[in-house]
């Protein structure tokens, strides 16, 4: 009876354990883009395969060598377990970057695979056309597999996390204030989510293909903006298709989707499309999107930007739905909407979209407590006796949990303003400094090109580098995950 | 199996753990949104907040779908409403707890099948069984037997100078070749031994064995049987109606409370019984009753503790058999390691009983047997399955399972490794918690 109670603080071989089955899942994603260099006939699928078996023989070592005593698995197992698997996936997912046709140095390959599995989109690379199909690949799949998550993929997959233990990484993983279920069992939330994704990955892909896109740059680009993240195949980004309203039209579509609630989409495609129209969240998300609409053009009219009727609809369109799910994609002459534009931007990235999505930012959720509170708090003033209550969804919040998204939204501050200003440190420009800083902890990504300080992140100096992927970090696991484990609470008894 | 568990009380939220545990898809349904939560962060289940004598609150639940609906609420008449609410909407079987005997009396069950109530849970009323089952056999602890005794499984816990001890395991079994240990309960953990573990001295052993050979498992252990017949009971609960109610043919009980409310309304629910008030942990008062005399003592108030100390009382005093109501989980096992005869607990044998539906056993003929981290189960070996294909030692059984014995026929026999089952043979599984989807496997 008292064999569950722990004797460990942390349950190390188990989480040991646990990584080994993730690694090998890594070394199987890895076979797609050495069989694709293989096809292409490039020199990079060499890299690939020895990575492949590099991470899977490491995997199979973790897997099958650490023999854990117990498989009980708390609380602090999931938080580490959850933070250092997306560190360690980085760290082997940046190893084909080294070896490539076009090499990167250690500090630009980490922040890369970083940027792409946290769905951050942020790159280093100048002229991205000359790097392997392979290359190319990797990083559309990087971004697929964080977009959805690499714990809840793993979840789905492997039958032996359906315990409590997995619970516990679930919890640490998905973005949201309550982690809502949609199946009994986590193995089935897990299931059922990575279906509907899938599902809408494939379609994707397939309208893309229809329109002006190749095969190739069709699964890339439709990785990349399902998942959010925004890693293009070509160096000019999605402006290379700027011509095509079916390319955009299609693109704004999934972007849009890939910020709703994943558990919203699943409950819709069930038939319960009430589900949708009594969701609070859901609504807030579009009507910020209509206004943001009419405020870009209304900046675009004043600023003599308009040529032809798509500049004031598809393309701010565009740009506002790539920005506010965390997207990152850029439309042609975005910089010359002026400054106006950006700020709203700003505002944008800070909101991010639904929580359970694949989008980054603090989540139109905690933003929805955060305006009712303070409406609240207003009235408070005039009327002190008056008992007033957060209602979102139709169901009241309990206090404790508005003041817990009132803290994660202050820290979410305050690591915007610690990282910019750590980024100025190495003489990066202010404005610059702020917007990358921003840009990365709410995993958009959006190029630093935009303020005008270089084409891309290749610019920043290496310390700088490193900064921002332990934004990324931190910011796509939603501080709390990452950040618990600094607490001296956390290792102590 | 989808099952929908409606009220996270004790009851409820034990079952949702153990069932969770066990690889079932859990929904739990309550008003109370806090308990949920803690919940649904920790434990492999969904929780939905809503009144579970809703429509609404039983519909987000998926109670229309589900295979199993057990209502658990600490009110039978929400039970009753929330299960007829659950059958309407569409849900396979349906099983309410109650806490009085006017439901479960056959002549009522047409109307209570009617109301949409399939199976009944009275954790009293098996409380109240188990308790007469203990106080019908002094010398073990638990109890559990098939088809009138046929096969029959008992733990028994050891004592200094019992014959048996030291030996082991493979030791015994050769010259015992009537009786199978099935388990180990040693240091709060249940074992399920293989032939190099040895017997140790204040080990709880579970043997299962058929009805002949009882005598002789009496003398192995070293036990001697005594003739219960004055009864003290302390607490009037609902357990000490019942098994007054039960039992007052049999024995004779004088129940003591410190209720004088419920004393003035205890001989209208209890015939033939004597009702003292006062509080029987003064020792005084105990003597005064003539508890030098008593056969048994058995502590049934609201408090675990009350009932433990006072069970050691009057082991103290003098009384040869304690039965004590233990409520707390945690407690169970630091109780049966004292010097109590026997513990019982109303959720272990609530769980029981789901445990016997889910495994679609004829429960009729069982009767259950609640352990704190095992389950003790009858299962008929359909045509087919995987248990039926090769002598037991050839299976490759999981360590967490073991088969005891088996009815073919209308003969009990015991299984040892070179035993074929087959089909239609109810076997008895003896299983550690957490294996019960693994039995069920091999079953069907």
């Amino acid at each position: 009876m008292f064999k569950n109670l722990r004797t460990h603080l942390i349950n190390f071989r188990q989480l040991v354990r646990i990584m080994g089955w993730l690694l090998m899942i890594e070394a199987g994603f890895m076979l797609f883009p050495t069989f694709t260099c293989l096809a292409y006939g490039e020199s990079d699928w060499l890299p690939f395969a020895c990575t492949a078996l590099l991470t899977g023989g490491v995997g199979v070592l973790f897997a099958f060598k650490a023999n854990p005593t117990s498989q009980h698995m708390g609380k602090r197992d999931g938080f580490l377990l959850t933070a250092m698997v997306w560190v360690i996936f980085s760290l082997f997912g940046l190893i084909p970057f080294l070896f490539c046709s076009n090499p990167l140095s250690y500090s630009d390959a980490f922040f890369e695979a970083m940027s792409g599995f946290t769905t951050t989109g942020a790159t280093v690379l100048n002229s991205v056309s000359d790097m392997s199909h392979g290359v190319h690949l990797w990083r559309a799949m990087m971004q697929w597999i964080g977009g959805m998550g690499i714990i809840l993929f793993t979840l789905a997959v492997i039958p032996m996390l359906n315990h409590s233990g997995g619970m516990q990484m679930f919890n640490a993983e998905v973005t949201g204030i309550t982690h809502d279920k949609i199946r009994p069992r986590i193995s089935q939330t897990a299931k059922s989510l990575w279906f509907i994704y899938l599902l809408l990955t494939l379609i994707l892909i397939l309208l893309l293909w229809c329109g002006p896109m190749s095969f190739f740059e069709s699964v890339c680009h439709a990785f990349g903006a399902i998942s959010t993240g925004g890693y293009s195949s070509s160096s000019s980004g999605i402006a290379q298709w700027h011509d095509s309203i079916y390319i955009k039209s299609v693109l704004i579509v999934f972007m849009f989707l890939g910020g709703v609630n994943f558990g919203l989409i699943f409950k819709t495609v069930q038939g319960d499309f009430s589900a949708l129209r009594k969701n609070d969240v859901f609504r807030v998300y579009v009507t910020i999107i209509g206004i943001m609409l009419v405020m870009f053009s209304i900046s675009i009219l004043l600023r003599g930007q308009y040529t032809d009727w798509q500049s004031i609809t598809i393309d701010p369109l565009f740009q506002i739905v790539s920005t506010i799910t965390s997207t990152g994609f850029t439309v042609n002459n975005f910089e010359s909407w002026g400054p106006y534009v950006l700020s709203l931007t700003f505002v944008m990235m800070f909101f991010g979209s639904c929580a359970g999505s694949t989008s980054g930012g603090a989540k139109i959720d905690r933003i929805l407590y955060l305006f009712k509170n303070a409406k609240n708090e207003l009235y408070r003033c005039l009327y002190p006796n008056s008992i007033l209550s957060v209602k979102v969804n139709g169901k009241v919040v309990s206090p404790e949990l508005v003041s817990k998204v009132i803290a994660f939204l202050c820290i979410y501050m305050l690591l915007t303003v610690g990282g910019g200003m750590a980024l100025t440190l190495f003489d990066v420009p202010l404005i610059d400094a702020f917007f990358s800083s921003f840009s990365c902890l709410s995993n958009t990504g959006l190029g630093a090109g935009i303020t005008g300080y270089g084409n891309s992140y290749d610019i920043l100096p290496d310390a700088a580098k490193w900064i921002l992927s332990a934004l990324m970090l931190i910011g796509r696991l939603e501080i709390f995950t990452v950040l618990v484990l600094l607490t001296p609470a956390f290792w102590r008894r | 199996m989808k099952i929908v568990i409606a009220g996270a009380g004790e009851v409820g939220s034990h079952l949702a753990k153990l069932l969770s545990n066990e690889e079932q898809d859990i929904m739990l349904v309550d008003d109370n949104a806090e308990r949920l939560a803690i919940l649904d962060a920790n434990y492999n289940l969904m929780t939905v907040v809503g009144s579970p004598t809703s429509f609404v609150g039983l519909r987000e639940a998926g109670a229309g779908n589900c295979d199993l609906f057990i209502a658990v609420t600490p009110y039978e008449t929400n039970n009753i409403v929330a299960c007829s609410i659950a059958k309407n909407l569409g849900a396979k079987t349906t099983v309410a707890r109650i806490s009085t005997y006017d439901f479960m009396d056959p002549a009522n069950e047409s109307h209570v099948k009617r109301m949409g109530v399939d199976r009944l849970i009275y954790p009293e009323y098996l409380a109240a069984q188990e308790i007469i089952n203990a106080l019908k056999r002094t010398w073990v602890r638990n109890w559990f037997e098939l088809h009138d005794g046929r096969i029959i499984l008992a733990g028994v816990k050891l004592r200094q100078g019992a014959p048996i001890v030291g030996m082991k395991l493979k030791d015994f079994a050769f010259t015992n070749r009537n009786f199978h240990v099935s388990a180990i309960k040693r240091n709060h953990e249940t074992i399920i031994p293989r032939g190099d573990d040895h017997i140790d001295v204040g080990d709880i052993l579970y043997f299962t064995t058929t009805r002949d050979h009882i005598q002789e498992l009496i003398s192995l252990t070293g036990k001697t049987e005594q003739r219960i017949k004055r009864v003290l009971i302390m607490g009037g609960s609902k357990i000490a109606i019942r098994l007054v109610n039960l039992g007052h043919e049999e024995f004779r009980f004088k129940i003591i409370d410190n209720d004088l409310d419920n004393c003035h309304k205890l001989p209208q629910k209890c015939p033939d019984c004597e009702i003292i008030h006062g509080d029987a942990r003064d020792t005084d008062l105990l003597a005064d009753i003539g508890i030098a005399d008593m056969d048994a003592f058995i502590a049934l108030t609201d408090s675990s503790e009350t009932n433990i100390f006072t069970c050691l009382t009057a082991k103290e005093l003098g009384v040869k058999k304690t039965v004590a109501d233990v409520e707390t989980i945690q407690f169970i096992s630091q109780a049966e390691n004292l010097n109590i005869g026997t513990v019982v607990n109303k959720k272990l044998l609530a769980s029981s009983t789901i445990f016997q539906l889910l495994l679609d056993a004829d429960s009729s003929t069982a009767k259950c047997l609640a352990l704190a981290d095992a389950e003790v189960a009858e299962l008929e070996a359909r045509p087919g399955s995987k248990i039926t294909r090769s002598a037991v030692k050839d299976l490759s059984l999981p360590r967490d399972l073991t088969l005891a014995g088996l009815i073919r026929g209308d003969e009990g026999m015991l299984i040892t490794g070179n035993t074929v089952i087959e089909p239609g043979d109810h076997v008895l599984v003896f299983c550690l918690a957490g294996a019960l989807h693994k039995v069920e496997k091999l079953f069907n």
